[in-house]
Formats: structure tokens, C-alpha cells, sequence
């Protein structure tokens, strides 16, 4: 039995542009859908990101530090920022149709962003050490300083204040 | 007509604490757009401090700074409306002190600063390091809604300012009145025949000062009271 007989070659043509066609539209459109998902994964991480470090800086106002909890919280800190870099595939900035914060300075001067990242990274391992140590004063110290990473990178590659 | 005479309107702890919000509020602004959160919290307790005496001195202190000197009802206000642009006899009289615009003014300065302090109490920065010093009494979640209410309602205090500043610049201009001057010295020149406001003795702002003083010191350090 032959396959579909009746098609001339030009009509095989024109079945296989059309089918072309929408398996290709198909596939944008799973990455059009993939973008918003990108982004959304990159601000929940954030949020996660935030929680951590509040519940962390919760813990300085008390007399008595949890040295559990800030251990724990150190720890996700510290995952979390070895995994910061790998929330910006290239493409899921600003201007790509999907609303973010992400500048384009993180894909057009990416050995600047690998540097904040990677000095985030230091700190947050400063702060798991002084956890580990129950070093209070290192604790602050370096809590302080993972603020100031933070701060550093929202002004640099953040498109809006850190507050709203 | 009476002779023009020199008559203090506003004593020096009104205008302290006039000068000290306009200060606060321009460092508080600076210190948000670029990032300095540590001077932004402390510009902030000044605020709070600021606002809170002028609050207080509003019942406790002098004549013309007491809200029930300068609150009107809104037939009064009206009246006051209508009369703004009128000349001569039929114009609005001066009154010393605030007119029942500016008690409006006040009002809702005031109420939008009281609002702006407390939201800053709470509001959690992005990042969850940079929060306001009663902040662990709520979650992130609710921290970072305090800190989007606090960035709200800041354009609202904007507004209100642009409307202050421009109102000045018609009593400067149209009704030539000088407000400024008389904030800054305290004094203003009369002719109507009117009676001297009283003020109450400086213990009493001194005192004020400190209480609110100590509340806020206390409200800043309370995390490590707990």
C-alpha cells in the first residue's frame, strides 16, 4: 500500500511546510511558555533567598542566639547563593516581553556578574563558618557584609530600589 | 488704622520640629533612592521622633501650634475658600497662626507621616537583611507589603508637599503673605488689632522631647530587648 496516493509532490510540499510550520509554532510557543516560567522560578528563589536571611536576621536581636536555626539558615543561604548564577540563563532579562527586574548589564558584562554572585557566595560561606564556630561577632560581621553583597548587586544589575 | 507691629507667632519648638521634618524628609528620600538603608533607619527614627512631638505639641504646646487653635469646620474653611482671592475689604483675613487651608494641610501631613513611620517600623527589604526594627513580629510576606505601602504612600506625601509648596508660593505671590520668613524667625508683621498668642514654657517641649525620645530609642533597640 502506498502513502497516500493521491498527493502530487507539490501537494507533499505544501503538507510538509504546513506541518513545519506548526510544529515549529509549537515549539515557540513552549518556549514563550518556558520564559515566564524562567523568571517566575528566578523570583521565588529570590524570595526564598529573603525569608532565609530575615529568619537568619531575626535571630540577632535575641539575647540567647538559636545557633540551630541560624546554622540551618546559614546552610539554604549558602545553597542558595552557589546556585544564584544558574537563575539567569541568557535571554530572561529585561526587553525579552516578560516583566522582570533582571538588567541586561548581567548578559552584556557577565565577569562583573559572576564576581558579585561569587562575592555573595564568599559571604554566605563566612556566615555558614561563623554559624558552624558560634562566633557571634563573625556571625554579624559577615551577615552585615552579605547584606552589603546583596545591596551591591540590587544597585547594579537590579532595575528598581531594593524597597519597592 | 492701627500701626504695623512685630508679634511672634511661633515658638521655637514649632519650628524645630517644622525645620527638622523638611530635613528628614529630604535625607529619608536621598537615603531610599541610593541604597542607604543603615542612615535611611536612623533618618527614619528622627522622623518618627519629629512627627510624634509635633503631634504631642499639638495639645501641649502653644497657642498657635495647638490643633484646636487652627482645625476649622468645613463652614469655616469655606467661608475662608471663598475669600482667598478677593481684594481689599472683602479679602480673607490673615490669620496669625495657620488658616483653615493649612490646618488641612497639616492634617494630612501629619496623618501621612504618622502613616509612612509606622510602615517603615515593619517594612522588610528585599533581601530580608536592611528591616525595620519591629519587622520580626511579622513574616517576610507581610514585611515586604509594609515596605510596597511604604513606597505608596511616600508618592502620596509627595503630592501633598507639591500642594504645601505651591500654596506658599500663592501666599508669597497673589495674597502677599510671607510664610517662610515667619517660620524661620518666628515673627509676623500686623496692623489688625489682635491679641498676642500665649505660649507655654520651654520645660515643657524639653520634656516632651525626652519622653518621645527615650519611646523611640526604645522602639529602635527592642529587638534586643526581647
Amino acid at each position: 500500500m502506498r502513502f497516500i496516493p493521491i498527493l502530487r509532490n507539490s501537494d507533499r510540499i505544501r503538507v510538509f511546510l504546513v506541518s513545519a510550520t506548526m510544529i515549529l509554532g509549537a515549539l515557540g510557543s513552549a518556549h514563550a511558555a518556558s520564559l515566564p516560567q524562567i523568571v517566575h522560578a528566578r523570583q521565588e528563589h529570590f524570595r526564598m533567598l529573603g525569608r532565609t536571611a530575615k529568619s537568619l536576621r531575626d535571630q540577632f536581636g535575641r539575647r540567647r542566639l538559636n545557633w540551630a536555626a541560624i546554622g540551618s539558615d546559614a546552610q539554604a543561604l549558602d545553597r542558595l547563593a552557589s546556585e544564584l548564577p544558574s537563575w539567569f540563563p541568557p535571554g530572561s532579562g529585561q526587553g525579552h516581553g516578560v516583566k522582570t527586574r533582571a538588567r541586561a548589564v548581567i548578559w552584556t558584562n557577565p565577569q562583573a556578574f559572576a564576581q558579585a554572585a561569587h562575592m555573595l557566595l564568599f559571604r554566605a560561606q563566612g556566615l555558614t563558618r561563623a554559624a558552624a564556630h558560634h562566633d557571634r561577632r563573625a556571625l554579624m560581621l559577615n551577615a552585615r557584609a552579605l547584606g552589603h553583597a546583596c545591596g551591591s548587586c540590587h544597585s547594579r544589575f537590579r532595575a528598581h530600589s531594593g524597597w519597592w | 488704622m492701627p500701626a504695623a507691629r512685630r508679634i511672634r507667632v511661633w515658638d521655637l519648638p514649632t519650628r524645630i520640629a517644622h525645620w527638622s521634618i523638611v530635613s528628614l524628609f529630604g535625607v529619608c528620600w536621598w537615603t531610599a533612592k541610593s541604597d542607604h538603608m543603615q542612615w535611611h533607619r536612623l533618618a527614619g527614627y528622627g522622623m518618627l521622633a519629629a512627627v510624634w512631638f509635633r503631634l504631642a505639641w499639638g495639645f501641649w504646646g502653644g497657642e498657635t501650634a495647638r490643633f484646636g487653635h487652627f482645625v476649622r469646620g468645613p463652614g469655616t474653611t469655606l467661608q475662608y475658600v471663598r475669600k482667598l482671592f478677593a481684594r481689599g475689604d472683602e479679602a480673607a483675613p490673615a490669620p496669625i497662626g495657620h488658616n483653615p487651608l493649612g490646618a488641612l494641610s497639616i492634617l494630612a501631613m501629619v496623618g501621612l507621616l504618622l502613616t509612612q513611620t509606622t510602615f517603615g517600623l515593619f517594612a522588610v527589604n528585599v533581601d530580608g537583611f536592611a528591616s525595620g526594627p519591629l519587622s520580626r513580629w511579622v513574616s517576610y510576606s507581610a514585611g515586604r507589603r509594609f515596605a510596597h505601602w511604604h513606597g505608596a504612600n511616600f508618592n502620596l506625601l509627595l503630592v501633598v508637599v507639591a500642594i504645601h509648596l505651591t500654596a506658599i508660593g500663592f501666599y508669597r505671590w497673589i495674597r502677599k503673605e510671607r510664610l517662610i520668613p515667619a517660620m524661620i524667625h518666628g515673627h509676623k508683621t500686623v496692623s489688625a488689632p489682635i491679641q498676642e498668642p500665649y505660649f507655654v514654657p520651654w520645660w515643657r517641649a524639653i520634656a516632651l522631647a525626652t519622653g518621645i525620645g527615650i519611646c523611640v530609642a526604645l522602639i529602635a533597640n527592642i529587638g534586643s530587648l526581647a
